[in-house]
């Protein structure tokens, strides 16, 4: 479902290989060398211990949802098209926490801590959004 | 936490009535604030040294007119030396306080006027202000994307808070009801006539659980104080609202990486803002509590130590938090009753402790209320800001 007024993500050139990946429909997540934590959103420099010795590994794409709400009414206007939609926090097997929209979920009633697994979307030929959907 | 206990004091408030006023300027609301901040606390418009407004979101233009000492020049100000904006969004109420507080210990400054004002209800349409802020504090890497806006956010942290707590949705629908009780007696709120809870719970679904009755409406406002220290407050003023502690914590950036939706930093923050103050929950006689969304107004309550965790809303809903209740709370009416000015939802509830404290507060004076405690949070919940004002320093 192509939009050409859906925002698109405003990238930081340090984050390129997460878009790239989700592109390729990998799930790619940051992991310091120095202390092994694992790091979601990308940074330049690892938020724990401040090294810059930072690698990019694969997540599992498995999660559980932290928290949910399905979005009936009154959204940003680029996406009254997408009524009802749903805005999740995953929080993935790694232990870090991202925005992302649940699909496939109208057959299943929604909550909290439930598994969820990544899936991808194409946003545009640049972009493709990583999603999840109910287990 | 500071060493600013008992050292400077509100001496006047100022602030226009909460609304949409098509023929009105936002400098309007600005100037008139001000004007009645200097008169209410009865002295010379010479003897503001320091202005500190803060932002305005629905204009850049008018924004850039607070910037470059516009208030000052309307106003007369003539012995004015510095004027500097100060900003953190919901929050900038809590930071005029440490900020002009710390000027004024220092040496920097004698006499400070802190100012509000904007336009967000008639200079900018319903789908602009959404779309405002749908992307105003909202990280367009990795939330804009996925149609995150500030429904959503209250609704996330409303879903998770209810699985952890048990919390209903009757009792988050008793915030907003509490508030309008407040509001009703509050000449300077937008929404004044009763509301039920039957009436929150059936009004528009806009983001599970989250009704349109429990989100707040943007309109325009201005409100304003004037900050001096302890020392020459009390040869000014007959009753100085004296600064007593503060505590704050920034949790994070981008919403969804929160580590607790459900807690945010207020336990630590008020936890600092006692220790300072020297008062425990037991004392405070009126409680300011930020709430843009019932959901922040129970978290924030329950988080700094009011009651324990869960309880908050029961409370709520039995008035504990209305009109002659235990502890009177948000006393004028809140973002969800007042209305919300942008930065200005946090300053109007400062200036209301002060009101309170001062004695002013109208027919919703809480009777020989000493102790106030006030909160402001900015972006999406970013930070957590807890100061504690009192008519006395215990």
């Amino acid at each position: 479902m192509e939009n050409p007024n859906k925002p698109t993500p405003v990238v930081n050139e340090w984050a390129r290989p997460f878009w790239e990946g989700t592109r390729q429909h990998k799930l790619l997540i940051q992991q310091c060398k120095e202390c092994g934590a694992y790091i979601f959103y990308p940074r330049m420099c690892c938020p724990e211990c401040f090294s810059q010795d930072i690698a990019w590994v694969e997540s599992s794409g498995r999660g559980t949802l932290y928290s949910f709400t399905i979005v009936e009414n009154n959204p940003p206007s680029a996406f009254l098209q997408d009524l009802p939609y749903v805005v999740a926090i995953v929080k993935l097997e790694e232990g870090v926490q991202m925005l992302t929209n649940i699909v496939d979920w109208q057959s299943t009633t929604l909550r909290c801590d439930m598994p969820v697994v990544v899936t991808f979307e194409k946003l545009n030929e640049e972009f493709t959004l990583p999603k999840f959907r109910p287990v | 936490m500071s060493n600013l206990r008992g050292k400077f004091a509100i001496i006047g408030t100022g602030e226009v009535p909460t609304g949409r006023f098509p023929e009105k300027a936002a400098i309007h609301h600005a100037i008139e604030s001000a004007r009645r901040a200097i008169v209410d606390a009865g002295i010379k418009k010479e003897d503001i040294d320091f202005v500190m407004p803060t932002a305005a979101l629905y204009s850049p233009q008018f924004n850039t007119e607070l910037v470059t000492c516009r208030i000052i020049e309307e106003l007369g100000l003539k012995n004015a030396r510095t004027n500097c904006q100060i900003f953190a969004g919901g929050s900038s109420g809590s930071c005029f306080l440490k900020l002009g507080g710390s000027l004024i210990v220092s040496g920097v400054a004698q006499c400070v006027l802190c100012v509000h004002a904007d336009r967000l209800g008639t200079g900018v349409t319903a789908q602009g202000g959404i779309d405002l802020f749908s992307t105003a504090g909202i990280s367009p890497e990795w939330e804009v994307p996925f149609g995150q806006h500030y429904s959503s956010i209250a609704a996330l942290a409303t879903t998770r808070y209810q699985y952890e707590t048990g919390c209903t949705d009757e009792e988050l629908a008793a915030v907003c009801v509490s508030n309008r009780k407040w509001a009703e007696l509050n000449p300077n709120a937008r929404f004044r006539t009763p509301l039920t809870i039957e009436e929150v719970l059936s009004s528009k679904m806009l983001s599970t659980p989250l009704r349109a009755k429990e989100s707040n409406m943007l309109f325009d406002g201005g409100s304003a104080l004037i900050l001096t220290s302890a020392d020459r407050a009390k040869d000014l003023c007959q009753k100085p609202v004296y600064f007593l502690g503060e505590g704050s914590r920034v949790t994070h950036f981008v919403f969804s990486q929160e580590p607790d939706i459900t807690r945010y930093g207020w336990r630590e923050a008020a936890k600092d803002a006692f220790t300072e103050a020297e008062l425990t929950p037991q004392d405070i006689d009126v409680a300011e509590i930020y709430d843009s969304y019932p959901i922040y107004q129970v978290i924030g309550f329950e988080e700094v130590g009011f009651c324990e965790r869960g309880e908050a809303g029961a409370m709520h809903l039995r008035g504990d938090t209305w009109p002659g209740g235990k502890i009177p709370t948000t006393t004028n009416g809140g973002m969800l009753s007042q209305g919300h000015t942008g930065a200005g939802g946090g300053v109007a509830l400062l200036v209301e402790a002060a009101r309170q404290l001062m004695g002013k507060a109208g027919d919703r004076q809480v009777p020989g209320a000493r102790f106030a405690l006030e909160t402001g949070t900015g972006g999406t919940y970013m930070d957590a800001h807890v100061s504690i004002l009192g008519s006395e320093i215990p």
